[in-house]
């Protein structure tokens, strides 16, 4: 939209300046403005008409010109969004379409090895592996969810009190198995004013600052610390999640948020590469922004910046 | 005597029926499958299952048609629909076309057995499925489930669509104590990854737009420690 009202006031530029130039000399040259002018009186009217029909004549090129590349720019601007819009929707349909291939076949394991349990006793390694297993795969299948539910999900727009909303999303990382330990501070500016609210979904916006806390608790050791920084510029609150783990090598940096992409660092920690990708399409899904900077061996900082309400 | 009572599973999935059934045999029902909507229907008539564990995605008819046909024809036998959790649509969907409860595959079977048990349990109560009740109402509240509003003195609430879930769930739920676990369970559908804080953030927000005192509380109950509770003696509504 805003693009092609740039188009438009460009295309009303170029139409109107020649026009408006043209019609300006023509009438100096029919005024009094200037008395040496009329020496040649007659010529010098006919002149002017002259001036003033070819001003005509070529503000009306200028501004056949200028509509043709505004309709072909708005064009292809369409076949752009209309292009992006069937290669998403195409996408959308494969990951429900994988998600559901892969929930029968989950489900199946799932009856059997209860029903081992409910014939045998159970707890023995081999079912317990199998267990392990089938909770990896349950969680990549909620994940594929989670990412084509973000497609449809009709987004909340409330105010969202992201001071707030951190706190409480610290307490339930550090709540989660396995990842006590860390030492995880929330720095929030707060001075000369309060931070301002962000509008958006307060589930969803959780999930997505949950998923970033883990992935720090994921790369990092107990006794490790993790940084939630707060600020807001006027027009942005920007939230920092940083950690001192081993980092991320800049080779996977470009990749980061794509789904199922798994960086070096990543092979031996739990996880499926969809975490990253479910935050990116919740901060999108807000008009906002995530970037990303690490070092390797000596940390890496996400950058999450939410329009301010 | 202990009655034994039977469950008919639908599905599309030999492989999930071949091990489903077998496991709800051994947790004490008898069991009968069917593979698609018409020998669902054919089953039904000959079996007369005291509860049926329907699919959504079976071939013609599917399993919100079974449901609608089963409905339309006055069969009221308890419907669990095989769907997806957590999503509102869905739910009103499921919900349009009569069934009590829904479960999203892959689900762990205990929780299935749990589920048919409580549907058993209020068949053998006769207490009024609220679950396949469009509208629903206490004094001066009223919600329609399918359109999803909420009206209190016949003023629309202006409720966001987490917090009718919840009010949604408790008043299907009347005078029962319902955690918070159970809620973030019932309501945000994929693991959620919330604290109950989450419910909490609902309830007020519920509380504000129904006026209700927590103190002195006309609707929703806190039940210190566990949860919340609906107090009202809930109807279902023509």
């Amino acid at each position: 939209m805003t693009m092609t009202s740039t188009r438009l006031r460009y295309a009303l530029v170029l139409g109107g300046i020649p026009s408006i130039l043209g019609l300006s000399l023509a009438l100096v040259l029919q005024s009094n403005i200037f008395p040496n002018l009329l020496l040649k009186g007659q010529i010098i009217i006919d002149l002017g008409t002259l001036m003033l029909l070819s001003s005509l004549m070529l503000s009306g090129i200028a501004w056949a010109g200028s509509f043709l590349s505004w309709y072909c720019l708005r064009r292809g601007a369409q076949a752009l969004a209309e292009e992006s819009k069937r290669h998403t929707d195409k996408h959308h349909r494969f990951i429900r379409r994988l998600e559901h291939e892969m929930k029968t076949p989950l489900a199946v394991l799932q009856v059997s090895l209860a029903s081992l349990d409910q014939q045998y006793c159970p707890g023995d390694q081999e079912r317990q592996a199998v267990r392990s297993a089938i909770a990896r795969l349950h969680r990549l299948i909620q994940d594929l969810r989670k990412l084509a539910d973000l497609e449809t999900y009709s987004l909340e727009q409330k105010p969202v009190d992201l001071a707030e909303l951190l706190q409480e999303t610290i307490s339930a990382v550090q709540d989660a198995p396995g990842r006590s330990g860390r030492s995880i501070s929330l720095i929030t500016s707060r001075i000369p004013w309060p931070l301002a609210s962000v509008k958006g979904d307060r589930d969803l916006l959780m999930l997505a600052f949950y998923n970033l806390l883990d992935n720090a608790c994921k790369f990092t050791h107990p006794g490790d610390a993790i940084e939630v920084r707060i600020r807001e510029d006027g027009t942005a609150v920007t939230v920092d999640v940083a950690d001192n783990g081993p980092g991320i090598a800049e080779e996977d940096l470009p990749y980061l948020f794509e789904e199922l992409y798994r960086g070096k660092n990543a092979r031996n920690i739990e996880g499926n590469g969809l975490g990253l990708a479910v935050v990116k399409k919740i901060v999108e899904c807000h008009d906002g922004r995530i970037t990303v900077r690490s070092r390797p061996g000596q940390g890496t900082v996400f950058t999450v910046q939410l329009p301010q309400l | 005597m202990t009655s034994i009572y039977k469950v008919l599973i639908v599905d599309d999935e030999k492989s999930f029926l071949d091990v489903l059934a077998p496991f709800l045999k051994r947790a004490g029902f008898l069991v009968e499958t069917a593979l698609d909507g018409n020998t669902a229907l054919a089953r039904i008539k000959q079996f007369e299952p005291d509860v049926i564990v329907l699919d959504v995605l079976i071939p013609e008819p599917d399993g919100r048609e079974v449901c609608r046909r089963l409905r339309a024809l006055g069969n009221w036998t308890p419907i669990i629909m095989l769907s997806q959790i957590g999503d509102p649509q869905e739910r009103a969907m499921s919900l349009g076309e009569g069934a009590d409860d829904y479960l999203n595959k892959p689900f762990d079977p205990g929780e299935l057995v749990a589920r048919i048990r409580a549907l058993l349990r209020r068949a053998r109560q006769f207490q009024p499925s609220f679950a396949s009740a469009h509208r629903l109402a206490f004094g001066p509240l009223v919600i329609d489930r399918l359109s999803r509003r909420a009206w209190l003195d016949k003023r629309e609430l202006a409720l966001s669509a987490k917090a009718f879930s919840v009010l949604e769930y408790l008043m299907c739920h009347p005078d029962q104590v319902i955690t918070r676990e159970q809620l973030l369970d019932a309501i945000w559908g994929w693991d959620y990854p919330a604290t109950t804080r989450t419910v909490d953030v609902r309830i007020a927000e519920l509380r504000k737009q129904l006026k209700d005192d927590s103190k002195a509380p006309r609707f929703i109950e806190t039940i210190i420690g566990v949860g919340y509770r609906f107090v009202g003696s809930v109807e279902v509504c023509a």
